[in-house]
């Protein structure tokens, strides 16, 4: 088992080298530049830029940009911010924890909505929950988070006035309360696409469960029903669903960029949205680099509880 | 079945319950604005609040910083920390012999940092310093790297030198100041601690910066224009990027002010209770830019004028922006002391658009709808920042109204950053956009013509000696009605040669409180915040 974690991790370093390769190159080819954003302001003359240009290395050649970052990046110096100057680890990390508040929150709903759901749709197929799920999974996959975003904001923020349309807290930080009427909103739009996704998912391979012979015998051995269903079926229909699970998880960040600036969430997604625009590239090159391990790490993490929860896939 | 009940039922008693103890225990809406706490709206975080490095407009730090002098809501400068504006007539302004000049400021006695040491021609002087020192890299040096020396005969008296006869010298120092006896002898870009909480002369302080949230600033004790002032205890800068959620933060009475509402939102905003749009005329203006370099026909004058008689801007202002926002006729905007409306004008005339383009040799032979001269169509593309509705819009109405007259237009939408580069380097045919105008009306950077990317702005790349020498006189000339007289007569020749199509000015609308008293705008980049210590909600 050890043996098999550390050849994965080992494994997992020339993949985050390609990717970050290629980010390099993807950032650096998309036009314009940190610098762009002066030229609009008649106040900048174009030997301030520059200047700025020479101040901030982006004259040097991109090969000679990458290995600098690289370099920087391996010790732990992940540079500076072209925004604000600050050290980019610092503005990443007073970002992590209100998203990973969010995506926790986001887990956690889109988890209690999908598992009924999919386990009921699974064992009364064609009935009314089984129907209704369907219609609504469907639709929660197809509208456009931004758009069910606005709209819940113009129901329950402007018409009814229940909820707060933004923001993690209304002032400071906020009592409980007032810190989940602010999440409510974000994590129910960040879940439901999951929620809908998922519900899919376990359904059908609940359905491939329960037709197992073993749940079969489990039957004839007279156990009560709701044990082989909760036990027996959903215990093997779990194992392909942890998998998708934890990916999801990782991939929630991205998902959550844009439900993070529809909600002016202050989370790692809304800043890579404003160092996007501002083409902050040692933000940018960090935050994808973080995410990007993230779902290599997660990956891994899936596959070693995979491991820990079926006997039947331990490896050699 | 009996499970799905249960769940069913556990699964709503829990949403019920939870949703009223959160509705219970939250204060959603929020209270109304008061002079305990006013909430802005605003659209972006700021990068930094040092007004020398920062890269946004100023309105949060010019509620901590304030300069020497500012410009108020009809574009006037008025002194702040100065005592009065320096001019020729004042004595203000020395013209010396080797074409060089000199500028004397008085300071405004009695004012003190937030920490208690006294404001002083010290600090004018270091200011200038550090912006031409080679080791601090503010977003502009534009003037102090004309500044040769600073003298202080006295603690407050800063008689600048430049080098050079410098025409917007009284906006030199509208950024403010930096304080000397914090910044002395360190690394500004890195000085965090002076960058995201400065120390100013103003009527506020950073009292809290919550990133990615808000920043809180409090009213300073002991503010110089006396106790009473500012009347509104805290400001809160709530920082919400979309535009939707701004405006239904607003509607919902998160925020109490939201600034540059967008044309096509006003009456939206308008039928929220309890909130007046402001609107004030402008110091910008949406144009297309015409690239002679890129597409040959633009250089021939006849073809410029044709296109613009063929559109109907009245028609578009009246529409597409609900008629918010006027018609112009040139770059220097109403509000500019330099402005002049007797200057040709071109309504919307479709016939005599044809007239110009048939002596220019474009007719259409072929009759497919396109004129054309030596076997090439008069087509070109227009690029255009995506994501605003309204000038897609324009766009669209710009397109149709070519095509009547013969013209061929095709729109490509580029994102912001990646659109700055394509004109910078002058890979575009046509673009529609605006310039963020300064006070000052120098527009030399826009239309000399030796100011074409990269020495400037010039990127409908007109090449015109009458213009330029004009301009450039403009530009050396301090004294007011002279400059004036060489404006006017620049801004006739511009509507002579519309080497770019005027539209309609960006008009502000700002939507603030019904019971906010003494809120005057601003037309420029200055910002709406400029006069906030006589701000009162009533």
């Amino acid at each position: 088992m050890l043996g098999f974690v550390v050849r994965r991790v080992l494994q997992a370093v020339p993949l985050l080298l390609l990717i970050s390769v290629l980010v390099f190159a993807l950032i650096h080819a998309a036009p314009g530049g940190p610098l762009e954003m002066y030229l609009a302001n008649p106040n900048v003359r174009p030997e301030d830029i520059e200047r700025l240009r020479v101040a901030l290395g982006l004259d040097r050649p991109i090969a000679e940009q990458y290995v600098a970052w690289l370099k920087g990046f391996i010790v732990g110096e992940w540079g500076y911010s072209f925004t604000d100057g600050r050290p980019v680890l610092q503005r990443l990390l007073e970002r992590l924890p209100a998203t990973l508040e969010l995506i926790a929150s986001a887990v956690v709903v889109a988890a209690l909505v999908a598992l009924p759901l999919g386990v009921f749709g699974a064992l009364r197929k064609g009935g009314w929950v089984d129907h209704t799920t369907t219609v609504v999974s469907f639709a929660g996959i197809s509208l456009p988070v931004f758009w069910v975003g606005l709209l819940l904001q113009l129901v329950f923020a402007v018409a009814l006035g229940w909820l707060p349309s933004s923001g993690r807290a209304s002032f400071g930080d906020g009592n409980l309360p007032d810190r989940l009427s602010h999440l409510i909103m974000p994590a129910v739009v960040l879940a439901a696409v999951h929620a809908a996704a998922w519900s899919r998912f376990l359904r059908s391979s609940m359905g491939t469960a329960v037709q197992q012979r073993f749940i079969l015998a489990a039957r004839a051995r007279g156990i009560q029903e709701r044990r082989v269903v909760w036990w027996h079926a959903l215990r093997n229909a779990l194992l392909p669903f942890v998998t998708v699970l934890m990916m999801d998880a990782a991939i929630m960040v991205t998902g959550a960029v844009i439900t993070e600036s529809v909600f002016a969430w202050p989370g790692l997604g809304s800043l890579f949205t404003e160092a996007l625009a501002r083409r902050d590239y040692t933000v940018l090159m960090a935050f994808l680099m973080m995410t990007s391990a993230a779902v290599v790490f997660l990956n891994l993490a899936a596959d070693v509880f995979y491991h820990a929860l079926d006997p039947r896939v331990r490896v050699r | 079945m009996t499970d799905v009940r249960r769940c069913v039922w556990f699964l709503a008693t829990t949403l019920i319950a939870a949703g009223v103890w959160v509705a219970c225990g939250s204060d959603v809406g929020g209270a109304g604005p008061s002079n305990d706490l006013l909430i802005i709206g605003y659209d972006r975080e700021p990068d930094l609040l040092n007004r020398f490095s920062t890269h946004i407009l100023e309105d949060i730090h010019s509620c901590v910083i304030e300069g020497l002098t500012t410009t108020d809501e009809n574009m006037n400068v008025i002194p702040v920390l100065a005592t009065e504006v320096p001019t020729l007539e004042n004595g203000g302004v020395r013209l010396r012999e080797d074409g060089g000049m000199d500028v004397i400021w008085k300071l405004r006695p009695n004012v003190t940092w937030h920490d208690g040491t006294p404001f002083t021609s010290a600090d004018v002087k270091f200011t200038v310093e550090a912006l031409n020192d080679p080791n601090y890299n503010p977003e502009s040096t534009d003037g102090f790297d004309r500044i040769e020396s600073v003298d202080t005969p006295d603690s407050l008296t800063a008689i600048v030198h430049y080098r050079e006869i410098y025409a917007p010298y009284a906006i030199q120092f509208f950024r403010g100041t930096f304080p000397k006896h914090v910044l002395e002898g360190r690394d500004i870009d890195r000085a965090t601690d002076y960058n995201r909480n400065p120390l100013g002369t103003g009527p506020y302080r950073v009292a809290e910066w919550k990133t990615g949230e808000y920043i809180l600033l409090e009213r300073v004790p002991d503010y110089w224009r006396g106790r009473e002032y500012p009347r509104i205890r805290r400001l809160m800068f709530k920082f919400v990027a979309n535009t939707n959620t701004r405006i239904n933060q607003l509607r919902s009475g998160e925020v109490h002010i939201v600034a540059l509402v967008p044309w096509d939102k006003a009456r939206e905003v308008r039928e929220t209770e309890g909130i007046t749009l402001h609107r004030l005329v402008g110091n910008s203006y949406e144009h297309v830019t015409l690239n002679q370099r890129e597409f040959e026909p633009f250089r021939d004058v006849r073809v410029r004028q044709a296109l613009v008689y063929s559109l109907d801007r009245e028609l578009i202002v009246n529409t597409i922006l609900d008629g918010l926002a006027p018609v112009i006729h040139g770059p220097i905007q109403p509000p500019s002391w330099a402005f002049t409306d007797e200057v040709r004008h071109y309504p919307y005339d479709p016939v005599r658009a044809g007239e110009l383009l048939d002596a220019a040799g474009w007719r259409d032979a072929d009759g497919d709808g396109l004129r054309e001269r030596d076997g090439q169509s008069l087509s070109f593309t227009l690029i255009t920042q995506a994501g605003y509705a309204i000038r897609e819009n324009v766009a669209q109405t710009l397109q149709r109204q070519f095509r009547d007259v013969g013209v061929g237009m095709q729109i490509r939408m580029i994102d912001g950053t990646a659109i700055s580069s394509l004109w910078f380097e002058g890979k575009f045919q046509a673009m529609l956009h605006w310039w963020h105008m300064p006070a000052d009306p120098e527009i030399t950077l826009f239309f000399a013509k030796d100011r074409i990317p990269p020495a400037g702005r010039n990127i409908n790349y007109i090449e015109n000696d009458s213009l330029t020498a004009l301009l450039y006189a403009s530009d050396r000339t301090v004294d007011m009605d002279e400059r004036r007289a060489l404006l006017w007569e620049a801004q006739r020749l511009l509507a002579e040669l519309v080497p770019e199509i005027p539209l309609y000015n960006v008009t502000r609308l700002d939507a603030v409180p019904a019971n906010l008293l003494n809120f005057k705008g601003n037309p420029t980049n200055t910002g709406i915040f400029w006069n906030v210590h006589e701000w009162e909600i009533r």
